[in-house]
C-alpha cells in the first residue's frame, strides 16, 4: 500500500501542469507580500514619513511608544499626539491615514474632527483586555492569505481533478484487471490525493508566513486583532483574539479548506470521464455558495460557511457567534472537512471499484 | 484449471457485441480471430472483469470470476488493445506501479521489472520517461507489464500491433516459453503470429465463435476452396475485382499467379492448394473487410 500511495503520489506531483500551477501559487505569494510590503505608507507626523521598510519602521516605532494594554490614558495621549484634525485638509478625521496605530484610535475614539468623542476603552470593547502593537504585518499577511488560498483552492481542484478520471483514457484497462484495481488502488488514490492537498497547503502557508516573518518580523504577534486599522475586515472578527491566534486559525481553516475542496473534486474526479469537466464541476460547485445571499442571522448561514469555499474566506467562518468554551465556533471547519474527505473517499472508491471500461 | 465462458452475453444498448458465447478453455495458446467489430476486445475485457457481461457468466474451475474477484485477477494478465500511460513516468515507475497494483512487494517488483525489461528489450531504456517512447517501445512496455505476476491466464489484445518483424520474432518467443501449463489468448491481425504460436484457433464472427479447433482442423473446413491459378499480369488486376483472392506474385515471364478463394475453380487450369488461416480469415471476413 505504501508503494502504491508513493507512487500515486508521484504521478500528482509529475505533471506539468501540477508542477506550474504550484509555482504560480507560490510565484503569486511572493509578488503580493513583496507589493504589499513596497506599498505601505506611513508617517509620524513629526516629519518623518516613507514607503515599504521605512514605512514598517514608522509603524512600529509608533506603535512601540503605545504598546501595552490599551488604556483610556493612553487613548487620550494618542488622540493628542497623532491623530490628526480635519482642518488640516478638510476631510473626516476618521479616514485620514497616518499611520497603523493613529488610524485605529481614530476609527474608535475621535469624531469627524479629530477630537476625542467621548467614548471609554469599556464603552468600545466592554471588560476586554485589549493588548495594541504592531499589527498591520500580520493582519496584511492574513488578508493576502485569503486571496491566495482562493486560488490555492482552485490549484488544488486541477491538481485532484485528474486523480481518478485521468485513468479513464487508457490505463482503467490495466488497473481493473489487476489485484486491488478495483481496491486498494481506489484507497491510494484518495489517500494520495488528500497527502497532496495537505503538501502543498503546507508548503503555501509555510511560504507565507515565513516571507511574512521576513518582513515584519514577530511583532504583533501577541496583540489584539481589534484594534486594528479600519481598512483591515479581520478587525470585524466580533472577539477578542491575538493576531497569532487569527493566523493559527487560518492556517487551520486553509488545511480544513484544501480537504474539503479535496473530498468535492475525488466525487467529481470518480464520476466524470473527462478531467476538464470534472475540473469544472468541482469548482462550480467549491466557488458558487460564495455568491448565495445568506443572512448572517440564519441558521443556513451557520451552515452555509461550513462549507470549503468559506474556509479560504474565513472572515465570515471566524465572525459566527462564539460556541460555549474556549473555542470559536470554526472550530466545527474540521468536522466539516472530514466529513467532505469521508464523503468523497466512499463515493469515488464505490464509483471506482464499478467502473467499466469504455 | 479451467476457464469457461457459459452464454456469455454483452450488449451496448441495442447492439450485441458477445452473443450467447460459449467456450472452455484450459492449458494452452488460443489465437482469436476476426474481422473488426466481431467481438474480440469485448470478449476479452470481460474475461479480465474490465467490463461486467449482461447475461451468462464467466468461471474458472467453477467458480465466477466476479466472485473471485481479487483471487481470479491475481492469476491474471492483461495487455489491453488501446492502453493509456503516464507520459512523466519512467518504463520501471510503470511497471513498479503495475506490480504494486497486481500486490507483489517491493523487492520482488523490482526484481522481476528488471527481467522482463530485459526480455522485452528495455533494459537500456529503464529510466527513459514512457513519453519518449515509440509505439513499439511502448507495446513492449505493455507485454511486460502484463507478466509481471507470471500469470496463469494470460490476454493479449493485438500484441503485435506497432513491432517490427523483429520484435515480433522476439514476442513470439516470449509467448512460447511463457505458454506452458497456463491459458493465453491472444488477439491479432496479423494471422500468421497465431498460426506460429497458437495450438487452438477460435474465430469470432458477430459476437459468436463460429469456429474452435487446432489450426488444420479448422482450416480443413474450407479444404478444396483455395485455388492457385497462372494468369496474364495484364490482366490480374481485373481478377482482383471480381475474385476473392488472398495473395498475388507477379512472375518474370509476364503472368501472374493469384492465390484464390472460392468454392469453385476460378479460371481454367486452376489447381487446389492446401488453405492456411489467411485463407480461412478471408473466405469468412472478405465481404465485412470491403
Amino acid at each position: 500500500m505504501k508503494q502504491l500511495i508513493r507512487l500515486e503520489l508521484r504521478k500528482i506531483f509529475s505533471k506539468r501542469l501540477t508542477q506550474l500551477d504550484l509555482a504560480m501559487v507560490l510565484l503569486l505569494s511572493a509578488f503580493l507580500a513583496f507589493s504589499t510590503y513596497q506599498n505601505k505608507y506611513a508617517s509620524d507626523g513629526a516629519g518623518n514619513e516613507g514607503t515599504g521598510r521605512t514605512a514598517v519602521e514608522i509603524d512600529k516605532a509608533v506603535a512601540a511608544r503605545y504598546s501595552g494594554i490599551l488604556t483610556d490614558e493612553k487613548v487620550q495621549q494618542m488622540i493628542s499626539e497623532i491623530v490628526p484634525k480635519s482642518g488640516e485638509n478638510g476631510l473626516n478625521a476618521i479616514y485620514i491615514y497616518r499611520n497603523t496605530i493613529q488610524s485605529a484610535v481614530s476609527a474608535r475614539f475621535s469624531d469627524i474632527y479629530g477630537n476625542w468623542n467621548g467614548l471609554r476603552v469599556s464603552d468600545v470593547f466592554g471588560n476586554e483586555t485589549i493588548k495594541i502593537g504592531y499589527v498591520d504585518g500580520w493582519l496584511s499577511t492574513s488578508q493576502n492569505l485569503v486571496k491566495i488560498l482562493t486560488i490555492f483552492s482552485f490549484f488544488i481542484i486541477m491538481m485532484i481533478a485528474p486523480v481518478f478520471c485521468g485513468e479513464y483514457s487508457g490505463v482503467d484497462n490495466i488497473i481493473l484487471s489487476t489485484r486491488y484495481g478495483r481496491t486498494k488502488c481506489a484507497m491510494a488514490k484518495v489517500i494520495a490525493g488528500v497527502l497532496a492537498a495537505l503538501i502543498t497547503s503546507i508548503v503555501v502557508l509555510a511560504v507565507n508566513l515565513l516571507m511574512a516573518f521576513a518582513f515584519y518580523g514577530s511583532e504583533g504577534l501577541d496583540c489584539s486583532i481589534l484594534f486594528a486599522q479600519l481598512t483591515y475586515i479581520e478587525g470585524s472578527i466580533p472577539f477578542n483574539i491575538t493576531c497569532g491566534t487569527l493566523l493559527a486559525y487560518q492556517a487551520i481553516l486553509a488545511v480544513t479548506g484544501a480537504l474539503g475542496v479535496t473530498g468535492i473534486t475525488l466525487i467529481f474526479s470518480a464520476a466524470c470521464k473527462n478531467q476538464m469537466i470534472a475540473f469544472v464541476v468541482s469548482a462550480a460547485v467549491y466557488g458558487l455558495p460564495l455568491f448565495f445571499p445568506a443572512a448572517e442571522t440564519s441558521a443556513l448561514f451557520r451552515l452555509a460557511v461550513l462549507l470549503p469555499a468559506y474556509h479560504a474566506q474565513f472572515v465570515s467562518l471566524m465572525s459566527v457567534g462564539q460556541m460555549s468554551g474556549i473555542f470559536l465556533y470554526a472550530v466545527w471547519a474540521v468536522p466539516a472537512a472530514l466529513t467532505f474527505i469521508v464523503a468523497g473517499s466512499i463515493f469515488s472508491r464505490k464509483v471506482f471499484a464499478k467502473h467499466q471500461v469504455s | 484449471m479451467e476457464l469457461s465462458a457459459v452464454d456469455l452475453t454483452k450488449r451496448y444498448g441495442s447492439k450485441t457485441a458477445v452473443n450467447r458465447l460459449n467456450a472452455t478453455l484450459t492449458n494452452g495458446v488460443y489465437g482469436l480471430l476476426g474481422a473488426n467489430g466481431a467481438g474480440k476486445t469485448t470478449f476479452m475485457r470481460l474475461l479480465c472483469t474490465v467490463q461486467r457481461p449482461t447475461s451468462g457468466k464467466i468461471v474458472l474451475d467453477g467458480k465466477s470470476i466476479w466472485k473471485l474477484g481479487e483471487r481470479y485477477r491475481d492469476v491474471l494478465g492483461y495487455l489491453p488493445q488501446h492502453f493509456g500511460y503516464y507520459p512523466d513516468f519512467t518504463a520501471l515507475d510503470f511497471l513498479l506501479y503495475v506490480a504494486a497494483l497486481k500486490g507483489l512487494d517491493n523487492r520482488k517488483a523490482k526484481k522481476v521489472s528488471s527481467e522482463l525489461l530485459e526480455e522485452v528489450g528495455l533494459s537500456g531504456e529503464s529510466r527513459c520517461k514512457i513519453k519518449t517512447f515509440s509505439g513499439g517501445m511502448k507495446q513492449r512496455l505493455g507485454i511486460a507489464q502484463a507478466m509481471l505476476n507470471d500469470p496463469y491466464i494470460l490476454i493479449l489484445d493485438e500484441p503485435t500491433a506497432g513491432l517490427d518483424p523483429k520484435e515480433r520474432v522476439r514476442f513470439r518467443n516470449l509467448i512460447s516459453a511463457f505458454s506452458k501449463d497456463r491459458i493465453v489468448i491472444l488477439s491479432t491481425h496479423i494471422v500468421s503470429d497465431i498460426e506460429f504460436i497458437a495450438e487452438r484457433i477460435m474465430m469470432m464472427k458477430a459476437g459468436e465463435i463460429i469456429h474452435f479447433g487446432r489450426p488444420h482442423e479448422i482450416t480443413s473446413r474450407i479444404s478444396g476452396c483455395v485455388w492457385e491459378c497462372s494468369v496474364p499480369t495484364s490482366r490480374a488486376e481485373q481478377y482482383t475485382v471480381s475474385l476473392n483472392i488472398s495473395n498475388l506474385r507477379n512472375e518474370e515471364n509476364g503472368r501472374t499467379v493469384l492465390r484464390v478463394i472460392a468454392d469453385q475453380p476460378p479460371v481454367a487450369g486452376a489447381v487446389k492448394v492446401q488453405p492456411n488461416l489467411e485463407d480461412l480469415f478471408l473466405y469468412y471476413f472478405k465481404e465485412e473487410e470491403q
